[in-house]
């Protein structure tokens, strides 16, 4: 039987690689504190901005030890561990997501915990509190946020708009720029583009420049007034340029994080996106010349003002978590400020609290920081559509938008077939999600 | 006829299966079934609907899109995979020198994560100064948007595809090794050309594994899901790269329907059921097992 | 006309020209994943392409490999590469053993059922994974298994759809004469399949293995939903690393890190391709 020997060894290697892995096998740490899992989805740089605030705590006191877990796909594996009774007692959830994860009754509330420890409403920037809270009850707490304005590229404006002083204000004024900015060579092909309003962070939002965006009265409202005159003004912009030109010189577009992004590589003269943005230029093109500015608002509307995409990451503790009190003391002590400065700041964010320190707003890695959190504070920043079917909204206004552009549907027509989907999808989710 | 002892022994021989799938498939096929006929979002107890799911399926216009959609990639990179496959296993299956150096590379394709290689396809597909469009002008051809026009967005995701046919190419290459060279000394005889040995020798002899790769392409061309859920995501522009998989998993664990992902995942099955029925009855004439069964 | 010798090298050249160009063409991604390996992070992904490099950096692989051990206090591309190691020569011995057990029963044997059962392990193939992944983790949770590697390697040694088929289709292909002289000699089923089906089907086997191997190590999903302490991960979900939200992609690293990744992939997959050439032809029974 000459095929036995091999056929000995192999098992015998897999009962050895079997024992190998059980004995490698992490599962728990030998401390006689209190074990705190907690799931972040940050990895790399983040992650380590992060673990210095980790090890802070873990040295601030004896009784708690939280143990730091890098997973991607953060959203979905929290939900299968609290499905299988089996959470973490911390889980870092994207912002958007805390009223979808309230409605299926998977966070747990604290607001009771946080006015004991004293985190209180009126640390913190109205927009930024919101998203952590549903149905008037508080379910997470602030990490790093976002908030969105125009990066511009003062080499590719004319000279009349290159200072913050100077930028257009309104619509109007930002059309005339536009169509002044836009380089072409003599055989039509676009150089420079001023603007291109989908390609940019927090610009699925356009119809909240314009009124009340996706929500009228809390009913969803996608095809209103206010929606189509803001997409009306997006394809303006292919309009101009050309449907088949805007196509082949949006399929030069790079990669978001290279020299490639279009705004770096000098095709886009204005650029929407946040306050880390300026880490990518440092990165990638330190040379270029920018400066920061609101975004402008509707003629004659100048309480419209101040528009601003938010965005915030967020801690929670999932129902079940064995250690929900000691979670929520390392929640704590993530909000303190100086704490919460110092994450963000690593990060390249703004800070979600109300008062930011001299030291943050003068040493932090974004010029233009001031205006980020300036804008922040603004009466028309906008957070996330507070509803459980966030998502859904943002993949058929974009459909429609698509479908507008490319001449497959007239604007009324594509916003109509979206908001009647939308009405659908929102009755489905109230029956079966919530219940009604 | 079977006698009882060689229906024990062949139960002997299944019985790790068969127990692998009593103890890890059965479970969670029959409860997903389930599922798929109840209001389910993962984490509150699912409700019985009976047959809603599915008729709403019926009636959801992405659905029909995505399955569209999934169909057309499925229907253009199966040939086109297959044959590519089975050309360079053909290529490869002679001795040269260097000849496992070409072996390997033709693999690697295969071997690459998938994000890191949607990068690489982004920047090749690129519009303006991709390396395709670079050299599609020097045979004079305008530059094509590869990514941004709903058309070629998904002939870009088929072309794709076919990089990733290195497992299909190693399996047709053991394959080859079951050929007779007696049978092509036969034809060399009868005075038979490179390529009609190919067609009446090379194919017929390994039509099993022919079978067995088309049968695999069409359950993963249907299932695809990585390549365009980070090369388009959402399925830009307008849903033209918008896969069931990714409608499903959107379903799933962003909308929390559990319930309707399920009920699409068992029309999935049904598909892909049809077309590896369709595939198989088509491909039976020309099958050829050595073994006679 | 050509004579028959021009033909043949027309042919010759034809093939030769052939595969230099596929070649070229399947070469693209390594070549590029090379090149950005070893660019300083501002020449990554450049346009136009550029092939090579102003300055190279091979420090790069140093620092993928650190990537992040100040603050974890260990390397964690070795601690993951040393699990994943341990989990593959598990999965591979599992597979190898089941599948061609199960494979040798569908391929050769005749039993009651043997259709029914064959044609049930195609279809659980075909029922799409994601729908699957909420009962199998409850399942796990059962099995105490979550947060360790069993739901990783254990269902290997069960055997898989894809892989009994894969054998199936080989072993079907190999004589009937072969066994049943065998049988003739006295062998039994299990000598058999030892002695005559075993050494035949080395390439399929080796497929097997290799296919394994790709599998277990490149797993992205499973140590993701499973595993729960950092130490366990593997090297596959140890990419993620370099994947930031905020602070950017460092491209160059990623690409050395998946380079070093795929390495042992490819020098697995060049050995063994060698295997699956030999075959049946030179082992002289045909």
């Amino acid at each position: 039987m000459n095929n036995a020997l091999p056929a000995v060894l192999c098992v015998l290697l897999g009962i050895a690689c079997a024992c190998g892995l059980e004995s490698s096998q992490v599962s728990v740490s030998k401390t006689d504190r209190i074990e705190v899992q907690y799931w972040e989805k940050w990895t790399g740089e983040e992650m380590e901005a992060m673990k210095r605030i980790v090890d802070k705590f873990n040295a601030s006191q004896s009784e708690i030890h939280v143990k730091y877990l890098s997973v991607s796909g953060i959203a979905d594996k929290t939900l299968l561990a609290t499905s299988g009774g089996t959470p973490p007692d911390i889980a870092g959830l994207w912002g958007d997501q805390v009223v979808q994860f309230v409605d299926l009754n998977a966070l747990t509330d604290l607001s009771d915990l946080a006015k004991d420890a004293g985190v209180v409403e009126e640390n913190y920037i109205p927009a930024y509190w919101s998203i952590c809270s549903a149905y008037g009850r508080l379910y997470a707490l602030p990490t790093s946020p976002g908030s969105g304005a125009l990066y511009v590229n003062r080499q590719l404006v004319p000279p009349q708009y290159a200072s913050p002083e100077t930028f257009p204000r309104t619509i109007s004024e930002f059309n005339k720029f536009a169509e002044q900015t836009d380089r072409r060579d003599p055989s039509g092909k676009l150089l420079v583009a001023s603007f291109m309003p989908r390609d940019g962070w927090g610009l699925w939002n356009m119809p909240y420049v314009f009124g009340d965006g996706f929500l009228q009265d809390g009913q969803i409202n996608v095809n209103g007034k206010d929606d189509l005159e803001a997409w009306t003004w997006v394809k303006s912009f292919t309009d101009r340029y050309g449907v088949t030109e805007t196509k082949s010189f949006r399929s030069g577009f790079g990669n978001y994080s290279s020299p490639q992004n279009p705004f770096l590589s000098g095709k886009l003269a204005t650029y929407a996106d946040g306050p880390w943005f300026s880490n990518y230029i440092r990165m990638f093109k330190p040379s270029m010349d920018w400066f920061a500015v609101p975004f402008p608002y509707p003629d004659n509307h100048p309480e419209l003002a101040g528009f601003s995409t938010m965005n915030l990451n967020t801690l929670v503790i999932p129902k079940g978590a064995k250690h929900a009190r000691e979670a929520f003391r390392f929640l704590a002590f993530v909000q303190e400020q100086k704490n919460m400065e110092q994450l963000c700041m690593d990060q390249q964010c703004n800070s979600p609290l109300s008062n930011s320190s001299q030291k943050f707003l003068t040493s932090h890695p974004n010029k233009a920081i001031a205006l980020f959190d300036k804008l922040a504070k603004s009466s028309r920043a906008v957070p996330p559509v507070p509803l459980g079917i966030r998502a859904q909204i943002g993949s058929e206004v974009g459909n429609a938008v698509d479908q507008m552009e490319l001449g497959e549907l007239t604007p009324q027509a594509a916003l109509d077939q979206a908001q009647s989907r939308l009405v659908a999808m929102w009755a489905k989710y109230q029956q079966q999600v919530l219940g009604k | 006829m079977r006698s009882n002892r060689q229906n024990v022994i062949g139960l002997l021989f299944a019985s790790p299966w068969i127990l692998g799938m009593a103890i890890f498939l059965f479970y969670p096929v029959i409860s997903s079934l389930y599922f798929s006929f109840t209001s389910y979002s993962i984490l509150k107890p699912p409700v019985w609907i009976g047959l809603s799911n599915y008729q709403e399926l019926m009636q959801d216009e992405i659905f029909l899109k995505a399955l569209s959609n999934t169909l057309i990639i499925c229907a253009a990179s199966v040939p086109l995979t297959t044959a590519l496959a089975i050309c360079l296993a053909l290529l490869l299956n002679t001795k040269r020198k260097g000849i496992s150096l070409y072996r390997t590379l033709f693999y690697i394709p295969s071997l690459v994560p998938t994000v890191a290689l949607a990068v690489l396809w982004l920047w090749i597909f690129n519009g303006q100064y991709g390396l395709l469009n670079e050299g599609l002008s020097k045979f004079g051809i305008k530059a094509v948007p590869w990514l941004t026009d709903p058309s070629w967005a998904k002939a870009t995701l088929i072309m794709i595809s076919m990089w990733g046919c290195g497992n299909a190419m190693v399996i047709y290459l053991a394959g080859l090794q079951d050929v007779p060279q007696s049978l092509y000394e036969a034809g060399e005889l009868d005075g038979a050309s490179a390529w009609q040995k190919t067609k009446s020798i090379t194919l017929p002899m390994i039509s099993p594994v022919i079978q067995f790769n088309v049968i695999m392409g069409i359950i993963g061309s249907l299932q695809t899901f990585a390549l365009p859920f980070v090369m388009f995501p959402g399925g830009q522009p307008a849903r033209s790269t918008y896969v069931v998989a990714m409608y499903l998993y959107d379903n799933a664990f962003l909308y929390q329907r559990m319930g309707y992902a399920s009920a699409m995942g068992w029309v999935l099955f049904l598909a892909t059921m049809i077309l590896s029925w369709v595939s198989l009855r088509l491909g039976d004439r020309h099958v050829h097992y050595g073994g006679g069964a | 006309m050509l004579s028959k010798q021009q033909k043949i090298l027309l042919t010759k050249a034809l093939q030769l020209g052939a595969l230099l160009f596929l070649a070229f063409l399947f070469a693209l991604p390594l070549v590029w994943m090379v090149v950005t390996s070893l660019k300083p992070l501002d020449e990554t992904m450049t346009s136009p392409p550029k092939w090579i490099p102003d300055r190279i950096q091979v420090s790069n692989y140093s620092d993928a490999v650190t990537y992040g051990s100040k603050e974890l206090g260990y390397i964690p591309f070795l601690r993951y590469a040393q699990n994943s190691v341990l989990l593959a020569i598990l999965c591979i011995t599992g597979s190898v053993i089941s599948n061609s057990l199960v494979g040798y029963a569908f391929g050769c044997l005749d039993w009651k059922g043997k259709r029914w059962l064959f044609a049930l392990t195609l279809a659980t193939m075909m029922v799409p994974g994601p729908i699957l992944i909420v009962p199998l983790y409850k399942l796990f949770r059962d099995f105490g298994w979550i947060g360790t590697f069993r739901p990783l390697w254990v269902p290997t040694f069960f055997g898989s759809a894809f892989n009994i088929f894969l054998l199936r289709q080989f072993f079907m292909a190999i004589p009937k004469e072969l066994s049943e002289a065998a049988v003739l000699d006295g062998a039994s089923p299990f000598g058999v399949f030892l002695k005559v089906i075993i050494p035949l089907a080395k390439p399929a086997l080796t497929v097997v293995a290799v296919f394994t191997f790709l599998w277990s190590w490149n797993d992205f999903l499973g140590p993701l939903l499973y595993l729960t302490d950092q130490r366990n991960f593997t090297v596959s979900l140890g990419l993620q690393a370099f994947q930031n939200q905020h602070t950017g992609t460092p491209w160059n690293l990623l690409m050395a890190a998946s380079l070093m990744v795929i390495a042992p992939v490819i020098v697995v997959y060049f050995v063994a391709q060698k295997a699956f050439v030999q075959g049946i032809s030179t082992t002289g029974l045909k």
